[in-house]
């Protein structure tokens, strides 16, 4: 009887413990996640992280729109902070030696950019593996044109940027990041030329982008900014400028400036009527361009508040504007090696006297014609004026008032210092410009 | 599977029938009955006195008035022990043949040498045999102060550990540090083991889900921790297990320690029964003082709330000034009830208990409730089979208000904002105002209408086998199941005014699709633990015993995480539902498992000389399949240098009673250093304007990355003078962790933000001291006094790369450096001149240090000519929340049926970020601020110094009148025994210099990094609380 019991129990102790231990698995894999290996084989993966590259880009108060307009907003005077105890936007509104590597605006921007790239890489070098080529080509656009974005970005703000994502990457001077950003447009547009984006790719992206017309448009801002006229010139005069590329918005996703600055007067609004321009170069008081980037509050707190693209939760921000390629066209014919200043004029004169209506988001000066001759001088001015009235917080102001020469007093620093995440991490870090 | 189960099988048999014939051989003799009394030095009987008759497998427990008896079968001359908690065990030969009486007194056992430690052994062992020092914190330690929270009734209870509370709230987080941090990366909370079920500890967050909270090293680990779910009138006692020398029995989940607890039990006899309950009042200690200045600069509050950081403004306007600390505080009150029946007949002992605890928060509308069914029964099946059965069910409900990190909880609505505001007044719809032009939530919103709530359903069950098939042998296995449901609502109800929309209000034109917000979240976990453990005692020689033990233990946790959060809420509904906006959800799912063997041998040299060693293998799921396998090793011995004669036989032994030599070295690992799922590189997906998303993670993990390994030696002495009134216990440690996992800060061109690997290393280093002492020891009056004296330093050696700076939610610059202190402040500090006094600039502010800085902790200091500095901004440390030292003194005084309990804790020589005290004087509601208004500043001048983070470090260095408690036993009331009426009070008194409410504070909860931050959290309360407890 005991001898039964005993060796019963004694064995069933001993056989539950090898059970327990054979049956222990422990290989467990995420539900909720998706590894590199599966993300970048589909096309439905790689679409995905295509759309996540323009929800880095344009998400939250951490995206890199929000902190390319606040970084060039700020430093150019077209906004006002309201609340110092908005750290990182306080060092940007004093300026100089006040903006610093702890900065995480500059942070946050350094660090989604090269994020996009990344990721950017990973899918144009993996969609080129898909069978379906028009699905490809898609991809490869719409992936690049975050790339584009992203190394131009970086390359409006530093003297030196990245060449490329990687340990201890090497810089290269602004102006090659520019060439590079132009590099990343023709591989896309070459593979769009090759094969067509197919009808099946577009429903997987946002609403918005227009990703032919934008490619083009990218193209001409940095062939501009790289001082390539002629290729500015004809990127400029492919794009449609019927059509809108807009990176857009919802309740889910709200608008990043709204969401941080116009909805509240806690961290920054627009700061006058004068757009921050000096009196040379202000817009008129008929320009109505004026109303729509700025408004009056009515609250008691501050007079002005931001409009225009950041008006609402759900505003859709322009990618690029049709009123900036038809002024780079006329900044190209006169800065070109021969300066062409009656067509200059012309298409200068084709935003001066743009009605809101015939703008596709609206955008319209709407006031008479500049009567010509006009100097080169007096021709740059004038471009000058209109692009940062037409521009007015899209984050291109301070490569404009580089690229006009326009006196130093009227930014609060030039060339901003490397993140130290940057610098405590990659020996390659340039030394930070001094002003 | 099949292949392998017939080796056993044989086996088994092989083992199994020696056994049999052992047994079978011991049943042919006649029982003897062995019964007494068993009392202590005053004659009284002592209750729950283990009797055991060494190697029958026999014995009893002794009832309420010390008395036993039990039968057995012996032959020969044989031993009976008594061994208690708290007494010096004695052996009695008893023989076998006729029925006879062993009346016997025990000691007090002041070094508790002969204790009985069930920690780490299947068998238990006693402290004499131990080689590391294992503290034990008995139940009537616990319940003196007045709280209904475990790990606060252990504050300052023992050695090498740091139990901070972390949050005023009544279901506040605490957090215990056993010997320092313990890892970078993970949680450094000690392994909790509640009757051998692995419990968990964990916060996590069902309310506060805003996405604001994403992000654990920056916000921190808020909220309450699940062990608040343990009633503490259930436990018999506490044991902590301070490092890896103790714990590597424990394996590798014990890399930061263990703290084993251990409920009540029934013992033999009529049914006990206990009753008790107490009536508590919570209050805020003190208040802060605010800016009574007359006038504020600008215009009037409602156009322009914040004047002090515009110096442009100069003008001023008359204020009244209100204090709104007098609104959010309260007076709080709570209850705390508990019973028990207790009891056991033949080879039943039973332990039920049933407990109701209702406790308010100093914070309006807030409180903490929770009532709790436990079951303990122990069943003998035969005489060398004992089956034990403990169920426990909880339910607790927290009602709360955002937490501190939010601008709408309800101490940073009144600290963010100018007291000069009207927050009561409502226009003719019943609404109340915005409070300024900024959007902040009025107070009276976030007290009134803001609603979260959080509830646990959680059932803790344990079942354990215990078999003595033979002398010398013990089997036991337990398995122990953790399971509950955490859910949690939160309740924003859409604005009448204008509140910023990144406070979940509509903005300016109050846009119906984001005001308010609304969100539930269920987080549900289950742990199940296999424990198999089998010891073999054996006589090698005369003097020398063998203890073999082997084990197996195999743990298993699922986890679940769903949240559903909308916002634009519809009036009257609270649910999601109402929501016009679905925010993104979550969905989150984790898996893993453990399981490890273990050897360890044990010899024991008559009594005084002690050596063990052991070796355990471990594998944890989380890591990659070649790299989850560790093996680690302990090796501990402990001489009893007073147990040899010459010691005996000298006059030294007169007054020197006892000492005892230990050293102790062990490893451990870190087998949930990582998430179950944190070694993949993966992609999340999130739905972005209508589409679907992948993301992919800022941290890049190496696949192939390994558990930590701790290495820990420890040496110390326990003595005790003049007849044990008198002890003295002393451990020093040097406790070394490499292979550190830690996401470190790499190159933002890399593509990732940081890489988590095994990087570098940290260590601890310390001692801790323990001094007991009895100055009176008389008939009516004893008076014992208690010293602990802890000191850790800790310092980081190496982490892969000069400076990690992480910015923090609360604005606090934490960072690692090697050779300094996890988690020390780094940043802008004062510009001094030589004699150390601050330099200011003409206009009288005061200015940051400026430079070229060098290294990240080194730099040289530039002044242009005027004397002012020059160059760029300089960082330094500039804080260190680690304190220099902790100490407690505890002295109970007892005169006949009075009896006095005091309990000071010290916290010496940390840090704290205190952020809320700048931002009091940002907004205009501090003194300093005052100071501006009333022109005793220069205008500007908090404007110019507010950057500077040198000015946010605060004395975080205390002494609290921790726990005070005056009882008075009254005895037997017409048939009712023993009645116990006591006041009691808890952090009644702090002596401290800190600027803010209490020093003792942590607004990131239980970080494992982020530590001394002061950041809207609630400041603990002062407790008074009248209890009555009675025996029936």
């Amino acid at each position: 009887m005991k001898t039964f019991k005993i060796k019963n129990i004694i064995a069933l102790l001993l056989l539950g413990a090898i059970t327990i231990s054979v049956s222990c698995k422990k290989d467990y894999t995420d539900p909720g996640r998706a590894t590199e290996d599966q993300v970048f084989t589909t096309p439905k993966g790689l679409t995905g992280v295509a759309v996540g590259l323009q929800r880095v880009y344009a998400a939250g108060r951490a995206s890199s729109l929000y902190n390319l307009v606040t970084i060039d907003g700020l430093l150019t005077r077209q906004d006002t902070l309201l609340n110092p105890g908005n750290q990182p936007e306080a060092q940007l509104t004093a300026g100089g030696n006040a903006v610093d590597g702890t900065n995480t605006i500059l942070a946050g921007l350094w660090t989604s950019s090269n994020k996009i790239i990344y990721d950017a890489d990973l899918v144009i070098a993996n969609a080129k593996n898909l069978g379906d080529k028009g699905f490809a080509s898609g991809l490869i656009g719409y992936a690049s044109i975050f790339k584009a974005l992203s190394i131009g970005n970086m390359s409006m703000l530093w003297e030196k940027v990245p060449d490329g994502t990687g340990t201890n990457v090497a810089f290269i001077d602004r102006i090659s990041g520019f060439n590079k950003a132009i590099a990343v447009i023709n591989d896309a547009q070459a593979a769009i030329s090759a094969n067509a984006i197919s009808a099946t790719f577009t429903p997987n992206i946002p609403a918005g982008i227009d990703i032919v017309n934008t490619l083009n448009a990218l193209k001409a801002r940095y062939s501009l900014y790289a001082g390539n006229y002629t290729q500015a010139l004809s990127a400029a005069n492919a794009v449609d400028l019927t059509k809108k590329s807009s990176l857009n918005a919802d309740a889910s996703n709200l608008n990043c400036i709204f969401e941080t600055c116009t909805s509240n007067f806690n961290v920054y609004q627009a700061l006058d009527s004068t757009l921050g321009l000096p009196l040379a170069v202000r817009p008129a008081l008929t320009d109505k361009r004026v109303p729509f980037y700025v408004g009056l509050s009515g609250a008691a707190a501050y007079r002005w508040v931001i409009k225009g693209f950041y008006a609402g939760g759900s505003t859709a921000v322009p990618i690029y504007l049709p009123g900036e390629i038809t002024l780079i066209k006329a900044e190209c014919y006169a800065r070109q090696a021969s300066p062409d200043l009656s067509n200059a004029l012309t298409e200068l004169n084709k935003v001066v006297t743009k009605v809101p209506a015939a703008d596709p988001f609206g955008v319209g000066a709407d006031l008479p014609a500049i009567v010509g001759p006009l100097t080169q001088q007096q021709t740059l001015d004038e471009i000058y004026r209109h692009r940062s009235t037409e521009t007015y917080m899209s984050g291109l102001r301070l490569e404009d008032q580089r690229r006009f020469a326009r006196p130093i007093s009227e930014r609060r620093r030039n060339l901003m210092p490397y993140p130290f995440r940057e610098r405590d991490n990659n020996p390659n870090t340039p030394a930070d410009p001094p002003f | 599977m099949t292949n392998c189960k017939q080796p056993i099988m044989k086996r088994v048999k092989q083992i199994a029938l020696p056994v049999v014939f052992v047994f079978l051989s011991l049943n042919l003799f006649a029982q003897t009955r062995i019964s007494g009394k068993v009392t202590d030095k005053a004659g009284n009987g002592i209750p729950a006195v283990s009797v055991t008759l060494i190697g029958a497998n026999a014995g009893a427990i002794t009832d309420e008035g010390g008395v036993y008896s039990f039968t057995a079968t012996f032959r020969g001359e044989s031993t009976v022990e008594f061994t208690s908690i708290g007494y010096k065990s004695k052996q009695v030969k008893v023989k076998p043949g006729s029925d006879q009486t062993v009346n016997i007194t025990l000691e007090n056992d002041v070094l508790g040498m002969d204790e009985v430690i069930v920690t780490g052994t299947s068998a238990g062992t006693t402290r004499r045999q131990l080689g590391n020092y294992i503290a034990t914190v008995k139940a009537d330690q616990l319940n003196k102060g007045s709280t209904g929270n475990v790990l606060a009734a252990l504050q300052g209870k023992t050695a090498g550990a740091q139990v901070t509370q972390n949050s005023g709230d009544p279901a506040g987080g605490l957090s215990v540090r056993l010997r320092g941090v313990s890892t970078l990366y993970s949680s450094s909370e000690p392994l909790y083991i509640i009757d051998g079920i692995i419990v968990s500890n964990a916060s996590t967050r069902v309310t506060n889900t805003q996405t604001g909270y994403d992000g654990q090293r920056f916000v921190g680990t808020i909220g309450t921790n699940k062990l608040s779910d343990i009633n503490p009138a259930d436990i018999e006692r506490i044991e902590v297990l301070n490092g890896a020398a103790a714990a590597a029995i424990y394996g590798s989940r014990a890399n930061a320690g263990v703290i084993q607890i251990f409920t009540k039990k029934g013992s033999s006899g009529a049914p006990v029964i206990n009753v008790s309950t107490s009536f508590m009042i919570n209050q805020l200690r003190k208040q802060v003082e605010t800016n009574q200045a007359p006038t504020k600069f600008g215009g009037a509050p409602d156009v322009l709330t914040q004047d002090i950081l515009l110096p442009a403004l100069t003008t001023t306007t008359a204020v009244n000034r209100t204090n709104f600390q007098d609104y959010i505080f309260r007076t709080a009150r709570g209850t705390d009830n508990n019973i028990s029946v207790s009891g056991g007949k033949d080879k039943t002992k039973y332990y039920l208990s049933g407990s109701y605890l209702n406790n308010q928060g100093i914070i309006q509308n807030t409180d903490f409730s929770r009532f709790s069914f436990r079951s303990n029964i122990e069943q003998g099946i035969n005489k060398w089979m004992t089956a034990t059965v403990g169920l426990n069910y909880v339910y607790s409900k927290a009602n709360e208000k955002p937490d501190g990190n939010s601008f709408f909880s309800p101490m940073n609505s009144i600290i963010i904002l100018g007291n000069y505001h009207d927050i009561f007044t409502r226009d003719a719809l019943g609404n109340i105002k915005a409070v300024g032009e900024r959007g902040r939530v009025n107070p009276v919103s976030v007290i009134e209408d803001i609603k979260q709530q959080q509830r646990t359903s959680r059932f803790l069950s344990n079942i354990g086998l215990k078999l003595k098939p033979y002398k010398g042998l013990t089997i036991d296995y337990t398995m122990g199941i953790d399971n509950y449901a955490q859910e949690g609502n939160t309740f924003i109800p859409p604005f009448a005014y204008n509140v910023n929309t990144a406070f979940w209000g509509g903005g300016l034109s109050l846009d119906p699709t984001l005001n308010g917000y609304a969100s539930a979240a269920t987080s549900t976990y289950f742990q199940i633990n296999h424990e198999l453990n089998a010891t073999y005692t054996a006589n090698l020689t005369r003097d020398i015993v063998s203890t073999t033990q082997i084990g197996y233990s195999l743990q298993y946790e699922k986890t679940g995480y769903t949240l559903l959060q909308g916002r634009g809420l519809a009036p009257l509904i609270q649910t999601v539902n109402g929501a016009s906006t679905i925010l993104p959800g979550a969905d989150a799912r984790g898996e893993q498992s453990i399981s490890g063997v273990y050897l360890q041998q044990n010899f024991k040299y008559k009594n005084k000389l002690f050596l063990t060693g052991a070796v355990r293998r471990d594998g944890s799921s989380v890591f990659a399949e070649n790299e989850r396998n560790l093996v680690y090793v302990k090796g501990s011995g402990s001489y009893i240098v007073s147990e040899e004669e010459f010691w005996s036989n000298s006059s030294v032994s007169k007054w020197f009673n006892q000492l005892k030599l230990r050293v102790a070295y062990g490893q451990s690992g870190n087998l949930t250093g990582i998430g179950p799922y944190e070694r993949f590189n993966s992609y999340s997906s999130i739905a972005y304007l209508g589409r679907t998303s992948f993301l992919s993670s800022s941290v890049s993990a190496n696949t192939q990355m390994k558990p930590e390994r701790q290495n820990e030696f420890e040496a110390g002495a326990d003595l005790s003078f003049l007849g044990n009134r008198l002890n003295l216990s002393v451990n020093v440690y040097n406790k070394k962790i490499k292979d550190l996992l830690f996401d470190r800060l790499i190159a933002p061109t890399t593509g990732f933000s940081s890489r988590l690997d095994n990087f570098g290393s940290i260590e601890n280093k310390g001692i801790e001291i323990l001094i007991g002492g009895t100055p009176v020891k008389n008939k009516d009056f004893q008076w014992d006094i208690n010293l602990i004296y802890n000191r850790n330093r800790n310092k980081v050696i190496n982490i892969g790369s000069p400076l990690s700076l992480f910015s923090t939610n609360a604005g606090a610059p934490v960072a690692l450096l090697p050779g300094y202190a996890v988690g020390v402040f780094y940043g802008l500090f004062f510009a001094r001149d030589a004699n150390g006094n601050p330099i200011k600039t003409p206009a009288g502010y005061m200015v940051s240090e400026k430079g070229t800085q060098n290294s990240a902790n080194s730099y040289t200091v530039q002044r242009d000519a005027s004397g002012q500095p020059t160059g760029t901004v300089l960082r330094k440390v500039i804080g260190d929340p680690n304190p220099d030292y902790t100490a407690t003194v505890t002295t109970d005084l007892s005169y006949k049926k009075l009896s006095l309990h005091l309990q000071f804790d010290a916290v010496q020589g940390g840090d704290v970020f205190n952020a809320d005290w700048r931002t009091r004087q940002g907004v205009g509601n501090g003194k300093e601020a005052e100071k501006e208004h009333l022109g005793q500043y220069p205008r500007g001048y908090i404007n110019a110094i507010y950057a500077i983070e040198e000015w946010r470090i605060d004395d975080g260095s205390f002494v609290k009148l921790r726990e005070l408690s005056l009882a008075y036993n009254v005895g037997k009331v017409k048939g009712v025994g023993d009645i116990t009426l006591a006041l009691s009070g808890r952090n009644l008194i702090s002596w401290d210099k800190y600027k803010g409410y209490d020093p003792e504070v942590n607004a990131a909860g239980q970080s494992t990094l982020l530590r001394g931050i002061d950041f809207g959290a609630v400041p603990i309360p002062r407790t008074f609380s009248f209890s009555v407890k009675a025996r029936l």
